[in-house]
C-alpha cells in the first residue's frame, strides 16, 4: 500500500509540460486575463508535483506547501486583477502589448 | 660613515657671505622700479659685502687639523637635515676659497662697471638682481659640501646665465640663444645627475667627504663612469668640445653679463668640478686621457676658430673657450695647482678684455665689427692700455700673469706623461698670441673705418653687425659720470694682469704653491726631459712668432694703409669650415633639432589627435553602444519580459538536469 | 494507472484549449475543467483535503474572481483595441525552449533513480481515503498545520491582510467625498452622465 501504483515519474512529466504550457500562454497571449490564468496552470502543476512526492515520500510536508502556494496563489490573482481592473479605467485599453510604459 | 672635510664649527660670516646676495636679488627684484638709479650701487655694495666676508675667512679656510689620523683642511658648516642621513652643509677650503674670492671680488668690480655701462637702460635694477643671483647661485655651487647643493648651484647658475644672455629679451637673437645656452646646459646637469646616482649607489652618501674617502674602492669601470657622467657636465658648463656652441651664442647679452659670466666664473664650474673631485680621477688615468684630451682639443679648435672672428666679443669668446681647455687639459691631466692658476689669471686678464671691448662699444654707439674699427689708439687711449695689456697677459708675454700660469699647465703636461698635448699646448699658445695681436692690431692702429661702406669691408650682413639694444630701445641720456664707473674698475683689474702672476713664481716654494699644499694629491712624478724653464723659453719662442705673423699682416705700415682691401680679401676668402665654426651647429641641427621636431609633429598630428583622443572617444563610443544594446532589452512589452524570465529558468533546469541528473 | 491516464490527458487537454482559447470566458470554463481533474489526482495520491482545498479556493472564489472581470472589461466598448503584435513568431523560441528544457529533464530522468527515502515519514499512517485520521485526512493535515507549521500559516494571514488592503487602495471606489447630501446626489447624477455618455461612443 505504501508503494504508488503510479510511478514517480508520470507525475513529473505531466507537471512539467503543464508548466510549460502555462509558460507559453504568458508569453503568446496579449489579453491580461489569459496571462493570469496561465500563471495560475503553472501554480498547479507545482502542486501537484508537491503533493506527488508527499505520497511517495509519505511526508505531509507537501500539502502544507501545497496549502500555502493555493493561498499565496489566491492573494496574488486578487491583486493582479486588480491592477489590471486599474489600468483598463486609465488607458482604456488592456493589451499587454499597447500597455507599454515602461519602455525605454 | 660620516666623513668631514673640513674642521666643523659655527661659521656664521659663512652663511652671511652666501646669502648676502640672495637678499639683494630679491630686494633688488621686489622694489626695482623703486630704487631705479640706486639699485646699481646697492648691487654692488652686496657682492662687497660678501667679498669682504669672504675675506674674514681666508684664515678658517687655509686653516688644517689633523685629527683622529684624518686630516682636516678648511671650515665646514653643517646647515639642515634634508633627509635623516643627509645633511647639507657650506665647506670652504683653498681651492672654494680662491673660487669665492674671485666670483665675488671681480664680480664686485664688474658690478660696478656695469653701473655705467647699462646707464639708461630701462631695466636697470633687473640686471643688478639677475646679477646678484648670479653670484649667488655661484657661490652655493663652489661653497656645497655635498654634490646635491652643488648640483643646485648648477642648475641656478644655468637659470641665471639664461636670464641675462636674454636680458634684452625683444631681440629674437638674444632669445634663441638663451634658449641654447639652457638646452646644452641641461645635457651636462643630465650627466652630473648620473653621477650622483653612481655615486649614491656605491658610497649611499651624496657628501664630498664620503664619497672621496671611498674614492679607492669604487671599481675602475665604474669610477670611470662616474667620471665621465661628471665631464659631461663640465663640458657643458664650461664649453668644451662638443657642448661648446652656446658661448659664442651668448655673447647676445650685454658685456658686463659676458665679463662676469662667460669669462671668469660661470664656465669656470667645470674646472672647480674636476678640481674639487681629484680624489676620483687620480684614482683612474682613462678619465683623465679622456678630460686632458678633450681640453687640449678645445684649446686648439677655439684658438683656430678665434683666428676667423671679426666680431669683438666673438673673438674674446672663443678665446675663453680656448684657455678654458687650457684649465681643463691642466686639471684632466694631473696639474691641478697648474689648471687652477690659469683659472685665476684667466679671470683677471678676461675680464680685463671684456670690459676694455665693452668701452669701446659704448663709445662707437654699439659697433662691434672690428673691420669697422681702426684709430682708436688715439681716441680710445685708456682702452688701448686695457686691451694691451690683456693681450700680451693672454699670449703669454713672460712676466705677465698668463705666463706663469699657462707655463704650468704646459709643463703639467708634460709633467705627467701627456706628450702630444705638450705640443698641443704649444702650438695653441703660438696660434693665441696671433689672433689677439690680430684683434689688437685691426682694432687700434691705422686709420678710423667707420665711415666705410660695410660691403667694402667685405661684410655681408651690415645689420647684423653691432647687435646691442640701444638702436631699438630709446633711453634716458647718459649721465656724465657713467665714463667714471667703466674705467675706474678697468683700472684696478690692470695691475692683477700684470703682476699677480708672480706669486706662481718659484716652484715648490711659491706662495702659490704653499696655499695648495694639502689641497691636491701629489703623486710622484718622473723626471721629464724638457725642463720647466726650457718649456717656458720654447713657448715664448713660439709665441713670437705667431706675434709676429699678425704684425706682418695687420700692423706694417702697407698693411695700415691698404687695411679696407686687406680685411675684405680676407672675408670674403674666409674658409666656409672656419665661417661655419667647424659645422658644429650644423650637425647638431641635423642630429637633435630636427629630429625632436619631427618627433614633435608627429605626436602632435597623428599620436595625439588619432591615438589618444581616439582612445578617449573610443571610450565614449563604447559606453554609449552598450548602453544603445542594453537599452534594446527595455522594450515596456511585459510579454518579452516574462519570456527573459523563462529562459532563464530553463537555464536552471537544465543546469540541475544535468549536474543532479547526469553527474552520477 | 487507466485513472491516471485518463486524468493526465484530460489535464492536457483542458490546459491547451485554455491557453489557446479565442474568447477569455472559453478559457474559464477550460480552466475549471482542469481544476477539476486536479482534484480528482489530489484524491488518488491520499491528499483528500487538498482535493476539497482546491475545488472551494481555486474554482469557487479565484475563477469566479476571473468571471468578474472579465464581465467589467466587456461591458460595452472592446477592451481588446487590436494594435500590432509586437513579439510576432514569438511561439517558436518558447516551443524551441519548452522542449530543449522537457528534453534535459526526460534525459536526467532517465539517469536518475527517483529516491523514495522512508525515513521522512511523518505524520498519520496511509489508509484509504475517506477514514479519519489517515495520511492526508483533515485531521493529519490539521495537526501538521498548527503545529510544526504554525509560523507560515501566520504568516500566510499576514499575506492576505496586505492582498486585501492592496486591492482596495488600487481598485477601490474613486468616488470623490462631498460634505452635504444634496450635493452628494448632484455629483451622483454626474458621474451617471458621464458614464452613459462615454459609453455612447
Amino acid at each position: 500500500m505504501t508503494l504508488m501504483s503510479v510511478p514517480l515519474v508520470n507525475y513529473i512529466t505531466l507537471s512539467a509540460v503543464i508548466f510549460f504550457i502555462g509558460v507559453a500562454g504568458v508569453v503568446m497571449r496579449r489579453n491580461p486575463l489569459i496571462m493570469l490564468m496561465s500563471i495560475e496552470l503553472m501554480f498547479n502543476a507545482a502542486n501537484l508535483l508537491f503533493a506527488a512526492f508527499a505520497r511517495a515520500w509519505l511526508n505531509n510536508a507537501g500539502h502544507i506547501f501545497v496549502f500555502l502556494v493555493i493561498t499565496v496563489a489566491a492573494a496574488e490573482a486578487a491583486i493582479g486583477l486588480a491592477i489590471v481592473v486599474t489600468v483598463f479605467r486609465s488607458a482604456r485599453t488592456v493589451d499587454a502589448d499597447e500597455v507599454a510604459l515602461m519602455k525605454g | 660613515m660620516h666623513h668631514v672635510m673640513g674642521v666643523d664649527g659655527y661659521y656664521p660670516t659663512l652663511i652671511a657671505l652666501w646669502l648676502l646676495p640672495l637678499a639683494g636679488a630679491l630686494v633688488l627684484w621686489a622694489f626695482g622700479p623703486q630704487l631705479r638709479r640706486s639699485a646699481g650701487p646697492l648691487g654692488s655694495a652686496v657682492i662687497l659685502g660678501s667679498f669682504v666676508g669672504t675675506l674674514m675667512l681666508w684664515s678658517s679656510a687655509t686653516q688644517h687639523l689633523s685629527s683622529g689620523g684624518v686630516d682636516l683642511v678648511g671650515a665646514h658648516q653643517t646647515l639642515f637635515s634634508w633627509i635623516p642621513g643627509f645633511d647639507f652643509g657650506l665647506f670652504i677650503d683653498p681651492l672654494s676659497l680662491l673660487w669665492a674670492l674671485i666670483i665675488t671680488g671681480v664680480g664686485f668690480l664688474i658690478h660696478v662697471y656695469s653701473i655705467g655701462y647699462m646707464d639708461g637702460d630701462h631695466a636697470f635694477a633687473r640686471f643688478f638682481a639677475y646679477m646678484n643671483f648670479f653670484v649667488f647661485a655661484m657661490l652655493t655651487l663652489v661653497l656645497s659640501d655635498n654634490f646635491v647643493g652643488l648640483l643646485v648651484g648648477w642648475g641656478l647658475v644655468g637659470l641665471a646665465s639664461y636670464f641675462l644672455i636674454g636680458f634684452w629679451f625683444f631681440k629674437p637673437t638674444a632669445v634663441a640663444a638663451a634658449r641654447k645656452a639652457f638646452v646644452i646646459n641641461v645635457v651636462g646637469d643630465v650627466g652630473i645627475m648620473f653621477a650622483i646616482f653612481a655615486i649614491f649607489s656605491s658610497v649611499h652618501s651624496l657628501s664630498f667627504a664620503d664619497a672621496f674617502a671611498y674614492a679607492g674602492s669604487y671599481s675602475t669601470p665604474w669610477l670611470f663612469v662616474i667620471c665621465l657622467a661628471l665631464f659631461i657636465g663640465a663640458a657643458a658648463k664650461s664649453a668644451q668640445i662638443p657642448l661648446h656652441t652656446w658661448l659664442p651664442d651668448a655673447m647676445e647679452g650685454p658685456t658686463p653679463v659676458s665679463a662676469l659670466i662667460h669669462a671668469a666664473t660661470m664656465v669656470t664650474a667645470g674646472v672647480y668640478l674636476v678640481a674639487r673631485c681629484a680624489p676620483l680621477w687620480s684614482q683612474n688615468s682613462d678619465a683623465q686621457v679622456l678630460v686632458g684630451t678633450i681640453g687640449g682639443l678645445t684649446a686648439l679648435v677655439g684658438a683656430i676658430l678665434g683666428c676667423a672672428q671679426w666680431d669683438i666679443k666673438r673673438i674674446l669668446a672663443y678665446s675663453t673657450m680656448s684657455q678654458i681647455g687650457y684649465m681643463i687639459m691642466g686639471v684632466g691631466v694631473g696639474a691641478y695647482e697648474g689648471g687652477v692658476a690659469h683659472f685665476f689669471t684667466h679671470a683677471f686678464f678676461k675680464a680685463q678684455l671684456f670690459l676694455g671691448s665693452g668701452i669701446i662699444i659704448h663709445a662707437l654707439h654699439d659697433e662691434q665689427d672690428v673691420r669697422r674699427m681702426g684709430g682708436l689708439l688715439r681716441r680710445l687711449p685708456f682702452a688701448a692700455v686695457a686691451i694691451g695689456t690683456g693681450v700680451l697677459a693672454i699670449s703669454g708675454i713672460p712676466g705677465f700673469s698668463g705666463f706663469f700660469s699657462k707655463d704650468q699647465v704646459i709643463y703639467g703636461t708634460l709633467a705627467h706623461g701627456y706628450a702630444w698635448l705638450y705640443v698641443l699646448g704649444i702650438l695653441t699658445a703660438g696660434i693665441t698670441a696671433y689672433y689677439m695681436c690680430r684683434l689688437f692690431f685691426v682694432t687700434f692702429l691705422g686709420s678710423y673705418r667707420g665711415a666705410v661702406d660695410p660691403s667694402d669691408l667685405g661684410m655681408r650682413h651690415p645689420e647684423l653687425a653691432g647687435t646691442s639694444h640701444h638702436e631699438t630701445e630709446p633711453h634716458e641720456a647718459h649721465s656724465a659720470n657713467a665714463e667714471w664707473f667703466m674705467i675706474v674698475p678697468v683700472a684696478i683689474l690692470i695691475p692683477f694682469t700684470v703682476l699677480i702672476g708672480w706669486i706662481m713664481f718659484g716652484g715648490e716654494n711659491s706662495p702659490w704653491a704653499r696655499f695648495f699644499a694639502e689641497q691636491f694629491p701629489h703623486p710622484a712624478l718622473t723626471a721629464t726631459a724638457i725642463s720647466e724653464g726650457v718649456t717656458g723659453l720654447i713657448t715664448f719662442v713660439v709665441v713670437l712668432a705667431g706675434i709676429g705673423i699678425a704684425y706682418l699682416r695687420y700692423a706694417t705700415a702697407s698693411a695700415q694703409s691698404n687695411a679696407v682691401a686687406r680685411l675684405r680679401d680676407e672675408s670674403v676668402h674666409m674658409p666656409a669650415i672656419l665661417s661655419n665654426a667647424f659645422y658644429f651647429d650644423a650637425a647638431f641641427d641635423l642630429l637633435f633639432v630636427r629630429s625632436s621636431q619631427a618627433l614633435g609633429r608627429f605626436f602632435g598630428r597623428y599620436l595625439d589627435p588619432h591615438v589618444i583622443d581616439g582612445a578617449v572617444r573610443e571610450t565614449a563610443i563604447s559606453a554609449e553602444w552598450l548602453g544603445t544594446l542594453v537599452r534594446s532589452f527595455q522594450t515596456g512589452l511585459v510579454r518579452a519580459y516574462a519570456f527573459i524570465l523563462v529562459f532563464g529558468a530553463a537555464c536552471f533546469v537544465v543546469y540541475y538536469a544535468i549536474v543532479a541528473g547526469g553527474l552520477h | 494507472m487507466i485513472t491516471f491516464w485518463a486524468l493526465a490527458i484530460l489535464m492536457l487537454l483542458s490546459a491547451l484549449w485554455c491557453v489557446t482559447a479565442t474568447r477569455p470566458i472559453y478559457s474559464v470554463v477550460a480552466l475549471l475543467g482542469n481544476f477539476l481533474m486536479l482534484a480528482i489526482m489530489y484524491l488518488t495520491l491520499n491528499a483528500e483535503f487538498l482535493a476539497v482545498i482546491q475545488m472551494i479556493v481555486y474554482s469557487g472564489a479565484i475563477l469566479i474572481l476571473f468571471l468578474f472581470v472579465i464581465a467589467l472589461l466587456s461591458s460595452g466598448i472592446a477592451p481588446f483595441s487590436v494594435g500590432p503584435d509586437r513579439l510576432p513568431r514569438i511561439a517558436i523560441p518558447v516551443l524551441a525552449l519548452a522542449l530543449i528544457a522537457l528534453g534535459f529533464l526526460a534525459w536526467a530522468l532517465a539517469h536518475t533513480a527517483v529516491a523514495t527515502p522512508g525515513a521522512t515519514a511523518n505524520g498519520a499512517p496511509l489508509g484509504p481515503v475517506g477514514t479519519p485520521d489517515v495520511f492526508g485526512s483533515v485531521g493529519d493535515f490539521g495537526t501538521a498545520l498548527f503545529t510544526t507549521y504554525l509560523l507560515p500559516f501566520e504568516i500566510t494571514a499576514l499575506i492576505l491582510m496586505v492582498a486585501v488592503i492592496g486591492v482596495v487602495l488600487l481598485a477601490g471606489d474613486q468616488a470623490p467625498y462631498v460634505a452635504t447630501k444634496k450635493r452628494e446626489a448632484q455629483v451622483k447624477r454626474d458621474m451617471r452622465e458621464a458614464i452613459l455618455r462615454e459609453g455612447g461612443q
